[in-house]
């Protein structure tokens, strides 16, 4: 858009061509598997492997949805995921919310190391800590409930989650606080009634970020979970590998299931979802 | 004021939940691994003290070094190909006047909010020698080009790669359209004024001002090559024999098939520290070469 002035004034030039092509070209590739992935989950297996491989499906086949909910495990998996990615969201936002305050705005001696401390987690990559984070939760006892998830899950987000909160923190007036404190408020009073609520915006996007991690979460939850009715949909995908190589309609419409809360919050938050990624980008660098 | 910012009670209340969590699930662990790399542990016992054991075991391994080298593999084909596809894209969305600019966005980072699982599950079936849609769509074209993507000892890597490929590009341009919008449209208005086409313009302007945002792009499409694991993990099971092999996934097999967790984690100290180097060598870079414009 920024270059629109410059190119009003000019017809269509080879660059815009190539361009155009392009966009488009990307776009089919980045699209059309999951497209395919939408029409076979609508289909039988002679249709997707014989008669009609690429194209719409010629009779909808919604079978395969109500199959895949009801003679699979499909709805104790989104439920597990749900219940995983909303307690890891509101955990996460909560502490690191305090956290962050505590290091911006108050007063005390190591805050700085403190903030260092855990912005630190920003480098330490999940898979070099498996062997002793499977240990640990196993030594908490979280394993066999949906603590095992939450809880390392909420610890590996909080460095990213600190990081953003403390920069909305540290550019709010001061003026905040003192007119609060002026009207009698105490510090919990004016963190929950004043300062909260004035950070909105940083909440929806880490919100929203938080989610779609914890939805889509894989490595931690394969070491982590091994009972089949605390799975969370990544692994029951997975675990359906075997079973469906007969059933490829099912399969495909698990996964849509799967994908399309996460596509969902994306599509309506698209913006909030780009603002985190280039905060990221910002804090990483 | 100087009472209300200093509440001892308050800063413990907001600060130990954090600094508890962080520390048994987040540092602890990363302890944990140096430490007990040291030592030889079927993850149940106490484990002995073996010194670098772990680690000249790791050195004369062959896996290690086919490991090594598919993490580097992986590491350069996603790499180049996200960073050089999302340019262009980036680019092209912000200069083509093209309608649904927006629709553009969201298709092309749809792929990046989809569950690893989901996306290695429809690979595989894109994949598949005898069903699957690429081989298919050979055959529809009329080309004799059908093979088993991923039992080929040599070519299952680069199959494995392009699906990380394809769906963290939407990220990447998500960063390089950021970038790009934060430029302030003056400088190309004066650059149009001085005689330049849109092309120069974004070499002299749009590439040096990049240059963090390129730089991130690089960390992560780097540190993402040498930590992968979940691609391999469900397409390949580390095969065909150990051909796709990984560090983390080396580490995985140590720990969770063998139980060998002592030699399992010198792999994942090999894997922080690699980590580490691309970090500071990528800053470095970036820091002290001011002729380097991104990728």
């Amino acid at each position: 858009m920024e270059i629109k002035t410059l190119r009003s004034k000019r017809k269509l030039t080879v660059a815009d061509i190539f361009f155009r092509v392009f966009l488009w070209g990307y776009a089919f590739i980045s699209l059309y598997p999951l497209i395919w992935m939408l029409f076979y989950s609508f289909k039988n297996n002679e249709e997707i492997f014989v008669s009609n491989p690429f194209g719409l499906p010629k009779v909808f086949r919604y079978e395969n949805y109500i199959n895949a909910w009801s003679q699979y495990d499909v709805p104790v998996y989104f439920l597990n995921s749900l219940l995983v990615a909303t307690a890891t969201v509101v955990i996460t936002i909560v502490l690191s919310m305090m956290f962050a305050y505590a290091t911006s705005r108050m007063r005390w001696r190591l805050k700085n190391f403190a903030r260092t401390y855990v912005a630190l987690g920003m480098f330490i990559p999940v898979q070099a800590v498996l062997i002793p984070v499977t240990r640990i939760v196993q030594d908490l006892g979280l394993t066999g409930s949906h603590w095992a998830l939450i809880v390392p899950y909420t610890a590996f987000n909080l460095a990213f989650s600190t990081l953003v909160f403390y920069g909305f923190f540290v550019g709010l007036p001061i003026e905040l606080e003192e007119a609060s404190c002026i009207d009698g408020a105490n510090i919990f009073q004016t963190f929950f009634y004043v300062i909260v609520p004035v950070v909105k915006p940083a909440i929806a996007t880490l919100a929203i970020f938080t989610f779609l991690n914890s939805w889509n979460e894989f490595i931690l939850a394969n070491v982590l979970v091994m009972d089949q009715s605390l799975k969370t949909l990544p692994l029951g995908i997975l675990f359906f590998q075997g079973q469906f190589t007969t059933d490829w309609g099912a399969m495909g419409a698990t996964m849509v299931i799967a994908s399309l809360p996460t596509v969902l919050v994306y599509t309506l938050f698209s913006n909030q979802v780009e603002k985190a990624i280039t905060i990221s980008g910002a804090v990483k660098g | 004021m100087k009472k209300f910012y200093g509440n001892k009670l308050a800063i413990a209340i907001f600060t130990l939940p954090t600094l508890i969590l962080f520390s048994l699930i987040v540092f602890n662990p990363i302890v944990q691994v140096f430490y007990r790399s040291f030592y030889q542990w079927n993850g149940i016992s106490a484990g002995t003290f073996i010194g670098f054991e772990n680690y000249i075991r790791l050195f004369n391994d062959n896996l290690f070094y086919l490991s090594n080298k598919n993490g580097f593999i992986f590491a350069s084909i996603i790499t180049v190909f996200q960073i050089s596809v999302a340019t262009v894209l980036a680019l092209a969305v912000s200069s083509v006047r093209i309608r649904g600019r927006n629709l553009f966005r969201v298709v092309y980072f749809i792929p990046v909010v989809l569950s690893v699982t989901v996306v290695c599950q429809l690979w595989l079936s894109i994949y598949n020698a005898d069903t699957g849609l690429l081989n298919k769509f050979f055959e529809l074209v009329g080309l004799d080009y059908r093979q088993n993507w991923l039992a080929d000892r040599h070519q299952a890597i680069y199959a494995i790669a392009l699906v990380n490929a394809w769906q963290w590009t939407g990220y990447q341009f998500a960063l390089i359209l950021a970038g790009i919008k934060s430029i302030p449209t003056s400088y190309y208005e004066a650059a149009q004024i001085d005689g330049a086409t849109p092309f120069q313009a974004h070499i002299k302007i749009t590439m040096p001002l990049l240059r963090e945002t390129y730089k991130f792009c690089l960390l992560i499409s780097i540190t993402g090559g040498i930590k992968a694991f979940a691609e391999m993990f469900i397409m390949t099971g580390g095969g065909p024999g150990t051909s796709t092999h990984t560090l983390t996934y080396m580490m995985y097999s140590s720990a969770f098939r063998a139980s060998e967790f002592g030699y399992g984690l010198a792999s994942a100290t090999v894997l922080v520290l690699q980590c580490l180097i691309v970090i500071l060598v990528i800053n470095r870079l970036f820091k002290t070469n001011n002729t380097v414009e991104g990728a």
